[in-house]
This record gives C-alpha cells, sequence and structure tokens, in this order.
C-alpha cells in the first residue's frame, strides 16, 4: 500500500520513515489496547460500549501515528564542479635541503602560490593521510599506494585534478618497476595528474653507505665476504671505508665511486670465534653532507660451527685411543685430526730401516702453535710432552694454557705418560687443568675402581647420561670399572668433580677427582684420570646395553667443552633497532637437566663501551626474563645478563642500534621517475622551479544528493483528530450512565 | 724440566737390555694392556699362543704400543672376550657349527669396535676350513661379504709399509676383509701369518717360511705388527695429513 502523501501536500518522489525506536511503538500500542479495555469496561449498554470504543479507535491510532515518528523523506541532486585533489608529499627526504631550501617548505609554498585553497589535500607517504601540518618524518614512500587510495576514495567520480608534490625518491612498486623494466604500468588516477617535482638531482651533497651484505651468518675460521656499496654525488671521489667490529678496527679499504657515482668492495673476515657479533661500515662525514646517518651501517653477523674441529694428540696407540677415536671419527659434525706416536726414541733401536716405516714427523711446533687457534678441542690422550717438546716446552705449554684462557677447550686424558707421568705439574698447562699435580709418592694406583658420582656430577650435562636421576645414578654404579687412576692432589680452585675415587683421598680428606672439568678464562678444560673409559663402551656392549653411556658421556662432553651446552641464554628480537626505539631482549635460565627455573634473580648490563645500561628482572615460571629498554646512542652494543648468585652463570649477545632512516637511504630527487610518470598518465610534469597551472577536466562534475524531510507526525490533523473523537468517546460514555 | 725417576728408568732399560726385553711401563693396570684373545672351538681351531707371545713382544720392542705378551684362549660366546678387543681364529679344519647365541656376541663384538683376525693355516687353497668360515661370514654379516682388501688399505701402511701379505706360505697376494662404514673389523689371511710367527717350545722356529726364508718370516713379522697397530688406530693413516705427507717423500703414491 503506497502512503498518500498527496493528502499531506508532499510529492511522491519519497518514502515513509519511522523515527521513533520499535520499543516506544510497542508501549504506546500496549498502552492503546489498556485504553480501549477501559473504555469498553466503563461504558454501560452494548449500545454505548461500541460507540464509545468505536470513537476511541480513531483518537488512539492518531496517538499511535504521533508516537510513532513519521517522516517523508525526498531526495533530490545537483551538479557541481569536479573535485581537485592535492597530494604531499611528507616523507624524510622532503626534509633535506637543497640550495638553502627545505624540500618540504618549497612544496608548501608552491601549494599557495597555485591557489589551491579549496582543493582536497592530503599527505602521503607509505600510505595516504588526512591533512594535518606536515612534519617531513614519514617513512617508505610508496606514490602508487597513495594514488591507489584516491581513486579508491573517490570510487565513480571524475575528479577536476590530480596534483602530487614530491621529490621522486618512491620506495614502492611504481618506481621499482620503472627503476627495473623502464616502462611504467599507466596507474588510474581518477583524474588529469599533475606531478611537480620537489628537487633537483644536483643540488645535494651527500656520500652514503648504500649496503653491507654478509648473508647474515658465517662459518667459525672460514672466510666470509662482506660486500659493501658506497655511493656519492662525486664521481671519482675516494672514499675511505672502515671495518670495525664492536668498536675493533678490523679492516680499511678505499672506494673509488664511479661514472654513476657507486662503487662496491669486499672485505673477507675470518671469524675465530663462535657467537654474534656486530660488525660496522663507516665512512667519513663530509661538512656539506645531507644525511650524516648514512654514512654507518651495522650489521649483526652469527657465527657458528659448521663442524667441531678437534685435535686428538696421543703418545701410544691403545685400546682406550681406539674406542675414542672410532667415536670421533663416526660422528660427521667433527672434523678429527689425530697424531698418535707410534715409535718413540726407544723404539728406534729395533732393527727395522727408517724406509720400511710408514711413519712421518709429529708436527708439534706447527700443531702447538700457528694450527692451535684452528682448533675447538684439544686432547692429549695419555700423551708426555718431554720427548717432543724439548727445548721449546715452555713456549709450547704456554700456547696451550693461552688457547684454554682465550676461549680454547682442553681434555687431559690419563695413561702412564699423563698428568705427574707426563711431567705437567709445574707448567702452564697445570694452571688450566681442573686438578693439582705434583704428587708426592706413587703417581698412579691400579686397583679397579668404579668411580662415584658426586653432588655436582649428578646434575652436570657431561655425566647426565640418563634424563631421571635416579637412573642415572644407578647407571653409574653399576657401569664397567676403569683400570686404575692417575693420583692428582684434588681439584683445582673452581674446578667442579664430577665422578670422584671411592676410596682414596687428598690431603685435605677428599676423595680424588677421577673426572673433573673448569671453566677458565674463556674456556673450559676437562680431566679424565685413567684411561679405561672405553670399557664404558665395550663391556657395556657385552652386557648388551650398547655403547650408549660411552656414546653420551662423550658428547656431552664435547658439547660441553665447547660451550654449545649453555643453560642461560639471552636473545634479542631485532639485531638491528632504530635509535630511540625499545630494544628488546629475552634471558632464558635453565637447571643443569635444562628444566625452566622460576623467580630467579638477574642483572643485565647493556654497554656500547662508553655508556652502561643496569637492568634487573626476575625468571617467570617459564624460566624466561624479558627486558625492554631504549638504548641512548647509535652503535654496536653488547648485552650480559648474570643470574644473581651463580658464578660463570651468564650469557650475553649483540644488536646495533642504528640512526639510518631507511627513507633517507637514498636523497637524491628523481625527477625522471616523475616524469616518466606523467608521461604515462598523459599528465603533465612539471619541474622543480618551473611555473605550471596543474591540468583541469572542465567536464568533470560530481552530482550532490540533498535529502529533504518532512515530519507527519507534528500535522495540525493529528491533535484535533485525536480531541475531536476522544471527546466524543467520553460524551457517549458518560450519557450512557458510564464512569 | 726436570730428570724424572721415570726418565732415568728409561735410559737404564735402553742401556742395559733395551734390546731384549719389554721397556718399563706403568700402564694402568694389566687388564688395561694389549692381549689377543684366541677363539677356541670344539674343532677345527689351533691356538698359537707363542706366535703372539712372539708378535706382541715385536710390538713393544719396535712401537709405542704397550701390550701383554701373552694370549688367552675363549670360546666365542664367552663374554670374557669383551676384555680383550683383539681377537683371533686360527683355523685348521671346517668348524663346527655356531650355536645362535655365539654368532650374536661375535657379531655384536665386532660392531662395537672389536677385531678379529683369522689365519688359515692349511695354506692351501682348497682348504675345509676356507668354506665353513665364508659360511660363518654369511651368519654373522648377511648383508655383506668377504672381499679382497686394496693394495692401498691402511693395513699396508699403519706402522711398516707393506706390498703383500706373506705367510708361512706366499699363496694368496691379498688379504680379505669385511667392512662396516670406514673400519675393516674382520681381516682373513690365507697364508698361514700365526704358522710364520710361531715358535716350538725350544724357541725354534716351528715350521719354514716358503719360498723367502727368513726375508719372508721377517714380512709376516711386519704384517702382525700391522695388523695390530690397525686394530687400535684403524684408517688413522688415511688421515690427510699423514697420506700428504707420505706422498710428498716418495713413499707412497
Amino acid at each position: 500500500m503506497t502512503f498518500p502523501s498527496s493528502l499531506f501536500g508532499l510529492t511522491e518522489n519519497g518514502v515513509l520513515e519511522w523515527t521513533a525506536t520499535s520499543e516506544w511503538i510497542l508501549v504506546a500500542v500496549a498502552l492503546a489496547v489498556f485504553t480501549l479495555g477501559v473504555s469498553w469496561w466503563g461504558s454501560r449498554g452494548v449500545r454505548h460500549r461500541v460507540a464509545s470504543v468505536g470513537l476511541l479507535v480513531p483518537a488512539l491510532l492518531a496517538m499511535l501515528w504521533a508516537v510513532a515518528g513519521p517522516v517523508w523523506v525526498e531526495g533530490s541532486g545537483r551538479e557541481v564542479p569536479g573535485r581537485t585533489v592535492v597530494l604531499v608529499d611528507n616523507s624524510a627526504s622532503m626534509s633535506l635541503v637543497e640550495d638553502g631550501q627545505q624540500r618540504g617548505e618549497a612544496a608548501l609554498e608552491l601549494l599557495d602560490s597555485l591557489g589551491l585553497e579549496q582543493a582536497e589535500r592530503f599527505l602521503f607517504d607509505s600510505e595516504l593521510k588526512a591533512w594535518t601540518t606536515p612534519d617531513w618524518t614519514g617513512g617508505e614512500t610508496d606514490l602508487g599506494v597513495a594514488l591507489r587510495a584516491v581513486r579508491e576514495r573517490y570510487a565513480g567520480e571524475k575528479l577536476r585534478s590530480v596534483v602530487v608534490m614530491t621529490d621522486g625518491i618512491d620506495r614502492g612498486s611504481l618506481r621499482e618497476q620503472w627503476m627495473t623494466e623502464g616502462t611504467l604500468t599507466s596507474p588510474t588516477v581518477g583524474g588529469p595528474l599533475t606531478v611537480y617535482s620537489i628537487g633537483e638531482q644536483a643540488l645535494i651533497e651527500d656520500t652514503a653507505i648504500r649496503e653491507v651484505r654478509t648473508g647474515g651468518f658465517a662459518f667459525i675460521r672460514a672466510p666470509f665476504t662482506m660486500t659493501v656499496t658506497v655511493v656519492g654525488d662525486q664521481a671519482g671521489a675516494d672514499v675511505p671505508v672502515t671495518l670495525s667490529r664492536e668498536g675493533r678496527l678490523v679492516a680499511r679499504k678505499r672506494a673509488v665511486l664511479d661514472e654513476q657515482g657507486s662503487a662496491e668492495l669486499e672485505f673477507e673476515v675470518t671469524p675465530t670465534r663462535a657467537g654474534r657479533f656486530t660488525y660496522e661500515v663507516s665512512i667519513p662525514v663530509g661538512p656539506n653532507d645531507a644525511v650524516p646517518a648514512n654514512n654507518t651501517e651495522s650489521v649483526v653477523v652469527r657465527v657458528v660451527r659448521d663442524r667441531m674441529r678437534v685435535l686428538q694428540v696421543c703418545g701410544s696407540p691403545s685400546l682406550d685411543q681406539k674406542f675414542l677415536r672410532l667415536l670421533l671419527k663416526q660422528d660427521p659434525a667433527i672434523d678429527l685430526v689425530s697424531f698418535f706416536i707410534l715409535r718413540t726414541e726407544r723404539d728406534i733401536p729395533s732393527g727395522y730401516g727408517t724406509e720400511e716405516l710408514s711413519l712421518i714427523a709429529f708436527p708439534y711446533e706447527r700443531l702447538f702453535t700457528e694450527d692451535l687457534e684452528s682448533f675447538d678441542l684439544v686432547i692429549l690422550q695419555n700423551f708426555d710432552y718431554a720427548p717432543y717438546f724439548r727445548w721449546s716446552a715452555d713456549a709450547l705449554l704456554g700456547n696451550i694454557a693461552d688457547y684454554v684462557k682465550g676461549g680454547g677447550s682442553l681434555v687431559m686424558i690419563g695413561g702412564d705418560r699423563s698428568f705427574d707421568l707426563g711431567e705437567y705439574a709445574g707448567t702452564p698447562v697445570e694452571e688450566v687443568l681442573p686438578v693439582k699435580l705434583g704428587v708426592q709418592g706413587e703417581a698412579i694406583d691400579l686397583e679397579p675402581i668404579s668411580p662415584v658420582v658426586t653432588e655436582a656430577g649428578s646434575r652436570h650435562p657431561i655425566t647426565r647420561l640418563l634424563p631421571d636421576a635416579t637412573e642415572n645414578l644407578a647407571l653409574w654404579e653399576r657401569i664397567a670399572p676403569l683400570d686404575g687412576i692417575n693420583r692428582s692432589r684434588g681439584a683445582a680452585s673452581g674446578a667442579a668433580v664430577l665422578l670422584e675415587h671411592p676410596s682414596l683421598k687428598d690431603a685435605q680428606g677428599r676423595a680424588l677427582p677421577v673426572v673433573a672439568v673448569r671453566a677458565i678464562g674463556a674456556g673450559r678444560s676437562m680431566a679424565i684420570m685413567g684411561d679405561g673409559s672405553w670399557r664404558w663402551s665395550f663391556t657395556e656392549a657385552a652386557r648388551g646395553m650398547g655403547n650408549q653411556a660411552y656414546l653420551r658421556f662423550w658428547k656431552n662432553a664435547l658439547r660441553w667443552l665447547v660451550g654449545e651446552e649453555s643453560r642461560v641464554t639471552l636473545e634479542g628480537a631485532m639485531d638491528n633497532v632504530r635509535l630511540g626505539t625499545a630494544a628488546r631482549l629475552i634471558g632464558r635460565v635453565r637447571d643443569v637437566g635444562f628444566d625452566a627455573q622460576a623467580d630467579v634473580p638477574v642483572s643485565l648490563v647493556v654497554t656500547d663501551g662508553t655508556d652502561k645500561l643496569n637492568l634487573e628482572g626476575t625468571t617467570g615460571v617459564d624460566g624466561e626474563v624479558r627486558f625492554e629498554f631504549t638504548p641512548p646512542r647509535a652503535g654496536a652494543w653488547r648485552a650480559t645478563m648474570q643470574v644473581e648468585g651463580q658464578r660463570g652463570a651468564k650469557a650475553e649477545t649483540v644488536f646495533a642500534v642504528t640512526n639510518r632512516d631507511p627513507e633517507l637511504e637514498e636523497v637524491r630527487a628523481d625527477p625522471g621517475f616523475l616524469q616518466a610518470l606523467a608521461q604515462a598518465t598523459d599528465g603533465l610534469f612539471v619541474a622543480m622551479g618551473e611555473q605550471a597551472t596543474p591540468l583541469e577536466d572542465a567536464t568533470a562534475t560530481r552530482k550532490i544528493a540533498d535529502r529533504n524531510e518532512t515530519p507527519l507526525w507534528n500535522h495540525p490533523f493529528i491533535p484535533l483528530v485525536m480531541a475531536l473523537f476522544a471527546s466524543g468517546s467520553w460524551w457517549v460514555r458518560r450519557r450512557g450512565g458510564g464512569r | 724440566m726436570s730428570f724424572t725417576r721415570r726418565r732415568l728408568l728409561e735410559f737404564a732399560a735402553l742401556g742395559v737390555g733395551g734390546l731384549a726385553f719389554p721397556r718399563l711401563s706403568w700402564a694402568l693396570g694389566e687388564s688395561a694392556k694389549l692381549d689377543v684373545a684366541e677363539l677356541k672351538l670344539a674343532s677345527g681351531t689351533l691356538q698359537r699362543p707363542r706366535a703372539w707371545e712372539r708378535l706382541l713382544f715385536e710390538l713393544i720392542q719396535t712401537t709405542s704400543v704397550e701390550a701383554r705378551p701373552e694370549s688367552v684362549a675363549l670360546a666365542p660366546d664367552d663374554l670374557a672376550l669383551f676384555d680383550h678387543p683383539i681377537a683371533a681364529l686360527i683355523g685348521n679344519g671346517p668348524l663346527p657349527p655356531m650355536s645362535d647365541a655365539a654368532v650374536e656376541q661375535l657379531s655384536r663384538y665386532l660392531q662395537y669396535g672389536g677385531f678379529l683376525l683369522v689365519d688359515d693355516s692349511s695354506g692351501l687353497s682348497d682348504s675345509a676350513f676356507d668354506e665353513s668360515f665364508r659360511a660363518l661370514c654369511r651368519r654373522l654379516f648377511p648383508a655383506k661379504s668377504l672381499s679382497p682388501i686394496s693394495s692401498d688399505h691402511s693395513i699396508y701402511r699403519t706402522f711398516f709399509l707393506l706390498d703383500a701379505p706373506l705367510g708361512r706360505v706366499d699363496t694368496y697376494p691379498y688379504l680379505e676383509g669385511i667392512t662396516l662404514g670406514e673400519t675393516t673389523p674382520i681381516v682373513y689371511c690365507r697364508n698361514d701369518l700365526t704358522g710364520a710367527l710361531d715358535r716350538r717350545e725350544d724357541g725354534l722356529d716351528a715350521a719354514n717360511c716358503v719360498p723367502g726364508g727368513e726375508w719372508q718370516r721377517r714380512e709376516s713379522i711386519k704384517l702382525g705388527i700391522n695388523l695390530i697397530m690397525y686394530a687400535l688406530t684403524s684408517n688413522y693413516k688415511k688421515d690427510l695429513a699423514h697420506v700428504r705427507r707420505l706422498q710428498m717423500e716418495g713413499r707412497i703414491e
């Protein structure tokens, strides 16, 4: 049913809308029904009741009409000229100063001069933004995204003019396509495009490190190449480039810029330690350099082991040596270099000529001087140095000690040529061993023994052969006995005894160590005071238990020795942190069984060598603690987390804080791209300094839709109907004797 | 560097009887020293303890290896076999069938690092021992087979540079073996190696070596030492540092 709009003097081009909510209408209906009921029961006689109620119905319908709030809505439109849309680049590159004037200021001056006050203005960087006072700090300019947003915003509407003001340093797909393919796919703009180029290519001075490529990780002791790209505005310029690692100079080179103002050079770096390191490449900052921040670039390189390099030196082929070599040789993650003394000076007069032998000279000098640093682990297995090192002994033993203190790992295994019998007492090597030498009396004890697991040994990853502590102890109790031990004067200071002798004691009454470990300097050492650990493999196999005990013991030992077994770790959320933003680090603390440790207080020291930040935290139930802080300065920062009350329980990581703005990686304006964009859209390109009014499409119009609302609920007819019929109803009811 | 008691004793040992006696040693217990287990079956095997005594004595004299110059006869299913990572099986006739338990243990012994030298004392091409031993190998390692050991194998350069595996006889110019991974835990000699090493009770050689006589016996001793050294050091002499050096000096190709 159509609404009889003509009754109210309205056109038929409209629709009826109700302004009251459905709740109010329901209340009104309920009230009307109640009123009808009252009127019915309040009248006497059927005739009067029918008349009274019949008269009341129109009055109540009028009341309902008024409550429902009917409105007659009529639509209409009118044609007006199309819009002019202005897009101004608000990215950081617009803050650069060219010829004494900031690019952004030049854009605003141009905007004023064009008289575009009525235009709809927007800012853009990585996206289209509402107009506000520009601050020239946006990043990642993407003109394509901005134009697409304009098109979507005014979909179906012809624009009179689209004006773009930018320096052309676009980091989106439009310019990328133009740079790689030399052409541009014409973007749909929605109106004639006028591009004002803000800035000129030749008017800015800047030399920068464009890029440093490392691959992100490197292998220890394997050279990796760091490729550096330097760009500048002066072809032929000779730019000194410095590579440093956390403040220490690594290398210097010179880059000569080619005709395009670019140069690429390579640094070859050979890391000697595993871990994470920050390398910084820098070039000098000239007096007129537009962006000093881009003269430095920091990269974090993770140095990993591809294979563990192990040197095994053995004083005599033996069963102990045989089984250890089998284990080391079978592990593809180990690069094993073995030297076994097959013949000593005492064996020489045995009737065989040298030409009959396949022996080679023992290259001890090279091994313990220039080659030493190339090993992750050195195993001296029942090796007596004296017959070989001779007059170089002090120097070579000193090298071994320095190697350990500097981060290397050393294992000394017992036998009749080892420890005191190898004459190591009082040498530099003793200083890094976990046991004290210089035993008075018998240096060995030949009684077969089953070593006892100490409290430290029950927790330590080396002697934790089974996950369950009870089962682990049971395994050590039943494992094959050793054929005696090398005696010592007890554990060295700071050493941990993992397995001890069941009966022999040192001078202080403590059980003699059988297996002991020690962290000294940056390195680690282990002593196995016997030559019978091979039985943990072969005798176990005889019992049908396989050789897992021996494999686990040695694999655990190798991992601990080279520092891969770390129960405390610290990781950064990002390798590179923008200056002024928060750096986030996550520390993890676990026990020797690698279970998370909760409620452990830790301290964090973050330093760049100049400033130092001190933070504290406590681990949660997951064993993790999170730190968030804002480094005050750009550069390489190293963070060290120390577990309170646990000496040596610490971890560290590095990260680079950079004040480089990605938007300023490139600073020279690119009018070529803007010209290509204008051409691709049949638009107008206006170079810096030129005067031109924007292109306009005079035919572009837009329709403005009007809405005319006529309220129907307040028509004078409504109260008239209500009063007339309600009065009639009342009168009839009273005449009938009703109340 | 101090002049220790041990070095004094070493000099004394060399000066007085260095060529006649094994040098003094404080190896950690006699049980830690190297010896040889001779496998003993109900028939088809024989024991030559004097051959091992002679070989291990030569080993001590010539190399830095600490050994106990003796052997012990054990059944292949004896758990004590695992106290002796080097074993020998000297055959003189067809081997009796070995129990499954013995085969399983012997296989485990070899897989976990044990070494077995097998010597056919007949020196004949149609020996009954040979056939039965090959059958045993098929039970020990069904997926492997005995194959000739190449002349550039570590066995020929672990201590001495050798050209041929000579024993009491010079019938076969090669050794055979079963290789697991990079090691060869079973080495089979058909030239009666232990026959060349064996002595009679009066100390004289038990048999003449043919055709090379004493020179051949000397080569046999060198082969025996190389085999023991191989059992201890496996492919050590294949390490690059050694190969390059020996090639540089023109001692190997």
